[in-house]
């Protein structure tokens, strides 16, 4: 056994033995002790805008549930501490993160954005039997049983987009692709051409740009040479889909524009026009969409949170500015179900009948075929439009239900990437 | 706060204050033969105390920065020995990088034992920088700065490319750990930070004791002249590109023993890892740390380390670290515009004007 597991169930048995002392209060009691969430990912550098602003909502969800006197889990009630550490999306200060995280602060969940980081936590968390989040889920596989992908099933989703268009413009007949060369970019390019072939739409080109471009315009004019119907951003950092779109706004570009994402679309706007970004589909709504206020979604006042977010952090509403803390939500009804704040329990409570309270409903756990392991909770997903400005929900879409049909051939196009679990060095 | 206080702040300390004070023995000209040997055996059973000492009283994490903390004492050193004969180059985590991919594939394709396979890819590496010598000489100064940033993006970007064998954008993962082994009545676990703080430490003192004896020998003068007067050394009968050449080779085997470190500690390797963001760190660390003596770079790589992550980080400011870090810099180029290493003889200086004359 490692010192940092000894350290963590140390932990873990002193908090246990606290909370069994004490009687369970009412709703709005004092809470007995505080559990601590860690929140490893990077605050800093490139990859930032995939972090930070998740760090900010977790730390609106914390503060909401302590205002209520905590979170009632196996009859103690605990106050919920976020313990944040920036990895910089760098492997070795993930492991030193995780380290202290573990080890040092006595956290009883680890969430990260996952990708490039992953693999230098996993020996850790494994040893230390460390429940973690991934927004990742190309992170998964059989080596990884300690981590879930509950909240985005990255970039599985991203077919709900091409199916939508597939339905509502038929006309449009042709796309090209240009994608970041990365972890990131390229499962997301696997997910494109399986889409798009499933729906009839060809691809013309597919062109991979490195993470250290700056100047988007010969990316932009190879993807318009071949005058495309559609034109697929993929899923790229923040400043580049900004600067993607510039170009095709300032190259003339008036075809349909799809993206995985639009963080911080009002400068995309800024930057080009109300007109040009009219139309633009992609995947993350913003929370204050009434189509949110349905009775399946499982997140609490979602438009609350989003006024509480927005009023605190302007302009600091991103993609993932949600997703860390509806996993939250998902590790709290685990932990409840547990009746336990030990992550193997919880673990066990999240996956408990195959289903979860997924923020858009009902979802499975699900990821075999694909992951080589169910730790992925895939249910509906939103389809965003920009329209007059705004980003709005104009439907979900079932994922299970397309791979169902389809689901052979996103497993060919993951191969031909070299994604498939057990094609990874 | 994270940090775990007064101790930790005291390692850090003293961590800072051995090779500061091993850079004045070095560069102070006013002590005697005997005084400064008495000084050197003190000093280095002081450092070794500590050293030894350091991971016992770190917390986990700290643990964690100090096995990192060997391996870039490595890389800083190395790069360094490539300084003496005043090129700079931007390739010289790429080659780190070349030692970490080398090891991985030794070890995880062919199954070559991990200390052979650690050794043969610093072999590899010094390789590559021996074919890579042959366009980048052709240049010098600034030009050559920019070729061997190219250089090493080439080698980069075939690294992001080839998802047969190097991953692609990915990398390599569930790279074998270094083994491990039973000594007497002791277990070495390798995966355990302070296990292979020891290991990593060894291996850097090792080398860098190897990198001080080449800069004091015959090669190390001739490294010296092709900086400060290459066409003389020349006229004279050097063979500038082959000094040049060596420093090369020998620097950039070094920092892939270095990266092959890495890789079996992280059991993952990846080429962002090994980008341009990763080679500033080792340009700031060296210069804020001074080249004049082989501590000055090691001084800025424990100093800024000490400062980037642990004051700042205990400090609470993760996402303001960059603001912080980057107004320490301007400070220390201000203040200490050729390096920390010269402090104490700057304080020494200080404090000599302060007393009375005579």
């Amino acid at each position: 056994m490692s010192f940092a597991s000894m350290n963590r169930r140390n932990f873990l048995g002193a908090t246990a033995l606290a909370g069994a002392a004490t009687v369970a209060g009412p709703h709005r009691a004092r809470a007995d002790d505080t559990v601590k969430i860690g929140f490893l990912a990077p605050l800093t550098g490139d990859v930032a805008a995939w972090g930070l602003p998740g760090l900010y909502g977790c730390e609106i969800w914390a503060e909401q549930k302590n205002a209520m006197g905590g979170v009632e889990i196996g009859g103690a009630t605990y106050n919920v501490e976020i313990v944040s550490y920036d990895n910089e999306y760098l492997p070795d200060k993930a492991r030193t993160g995780a380290q202290k995280l573990i080890a040092e602060d006595g956290v009883s969940f680890i969430e990260m954005l996952g990708g490039d980081t992953m693999p230098a936590v996993t020996p850790i968390a494994n040893r230390a039997e460390m429940l973690v989040s991934t927004l990742l889920p190309s992170d998964l596989s059989p080596d990884t049983p300690f981590l879930v992908a509950p909240a985005e099933v990255h970039p599985i989703y991203n077919l709900t987009g091409v199916w939508w268009m597939a339905e509502n413009m038929p006309d449009a007949k042709t796309a090209v692709i240009c994608a970041q060369d990365d972890a990131i970019g390229r499962p997301s390019v696997a997910t494109y051409l399986a889409a798009f072939e499933a729906h009839g739409v060809e691809v013309k080109d597919t062109i991979f740009f490195d993470i250290s471009t700056t100047d988007f315009a010969p990316v932009m004019t190879a993807m318009l040479a071949h005058k495309p119907d559609i034109l697929c951003l993929d899923t790229a950092y923040a400043e580049f889909v900004n600067e993607l779109c510039k170009q095709a706004f300032v190259q003339g570009y008036g075809g349909q524009i799809v993206s995985c994402t639009a963080d911080f679309y009002a400068d995309i706007i800024a930057n080009t026009s109300e007109e040009f970004m009219d139309g633009v589909i992609f995947q993350f709504p913003d929370f204050d969409d009434p189509a949110l206020n349905d009775p399946r979604i499982n997140f609490d006042d979602p438009n609350g949170f989003f006024q509480t977010y927005n009023e605190r952090y302007p302009g600091q509403w991103g993609a993932v500015s949600w997703e860390y803390a509806s996993i939250l939500d998902l590790w709290l009804d685990g932990a409840r179900k547990a009746g336990s704040i030990e992550p193997a329990a919880v673990l066990e409570g999240m996956k408990q009948g195959g289903k979860g309270a997924h923020a858009f409903g009902e979802a499975d756990w699900w990821g075999e075929e694909l992951f080589g392991i169910d730790n992925a909770l895939v249910g509906d997903w939103p389809v965003v439009q920009i329209q007059n400005g705004k980003a709005v929900i104009v439907e979900f879409k079932n994922i299970p239900e397309w791979w169902s049909e389809h689901g052979g051939t996103m497993i060919e196009h993951f191969e031909e990437m070299g994604e498939m679990w057990y094609q990874r060095a | 706060m994270s940090g775990g206080g007064a101790v930790t702040y005291t390692v850090w300390a003293v961590l800072i204050a051995l090779p500061l004070l091993a850079a004045w023995l070095t560069l102070d000209p006013g002590l005697g033969g005997a005084r400064r040997r008495i000084w050197w055996a003190v000093l280095a059973a002081a450092g070794a105390a500590a050293l030894i000492a350091a991971p016992r009283v770190a917390t986990f994490s700290q643990q964690e920065l100090l096995v990192f903390l060997a391996i870039n004492a490595l890389v800083v050193a190395s790069y360094r020995l490539l300084a003496l004969t005043g090129e700079f180059s931007l390739g010289h985590v790429v080659m780190m990088g070349v030692g970490a991919y080398a090891t991985a594939l030794f070890s995880k394709r062919l199954g070559v034992p991990v200390p052979v396979s650690m050794l043969l890819a610093a072999g590899v590496t010094g390789l590559v920088a021996f074919i890579l010598a042959f366009p980048l000489f052709r240049m010098k100064g600034f030009y050559f700065l920019i070729g061997s940033f190219a250089a090493g993006e080439a080698i980069r970007l075939t690294w992001k490319r080839f998802q047969d064998p190097f991953g692609g954008p990915k990398g390599v993962s569930r790279i074998p750990g270094f083994p491990d082994m039973e000594v007497g009545p002791f277990e070495l676990l390798f995966w355990e930070p302070v296990t292979y703080y020891y290991l990593a430490l060894a291996v850097a003192a090792a080398s860098i004791w190897v990198l001080w004896r080449i800069e004091r020998s015959h090669i190390g003068l001739v490294f010296h002249a092709v900086h400060w007067q290459d066409q003389l050394a020349g006229a004279v009968g050097v063979n500038t590109w082959r000094a040049r050449a060596t420093a090369l080779v020998v620097a950039s085997a070094f920092a892939g023993l270095a990266g092959a470190l890495l890789a079996h500690y992280l059991t993952t390797v990846n080429p962002n890892r090994f980008d341009v963001d990763e080679m500033v760190y080792v340009l700031i660390w060296v210069i804020v740390g001074g080249t004049a003596t082989i501590w000055g770079p090691i001084v800025g790589l424990i100093a800024l380390t000490a400062i980037n992550e642990v004051v700042l980080r205990d400090a609470g400011v993760d996402e303001l670290r960059p603001m912080f870090y980057g107004a320490v810099l301007i400070l220390a180029m201000l203040f200490l515009p050729e390096g920390l290493e010269t402090l104490p003889r700057r304080v020494a200086g200080w404090l000599g004007r302060g007393r009375p004359a005579g």
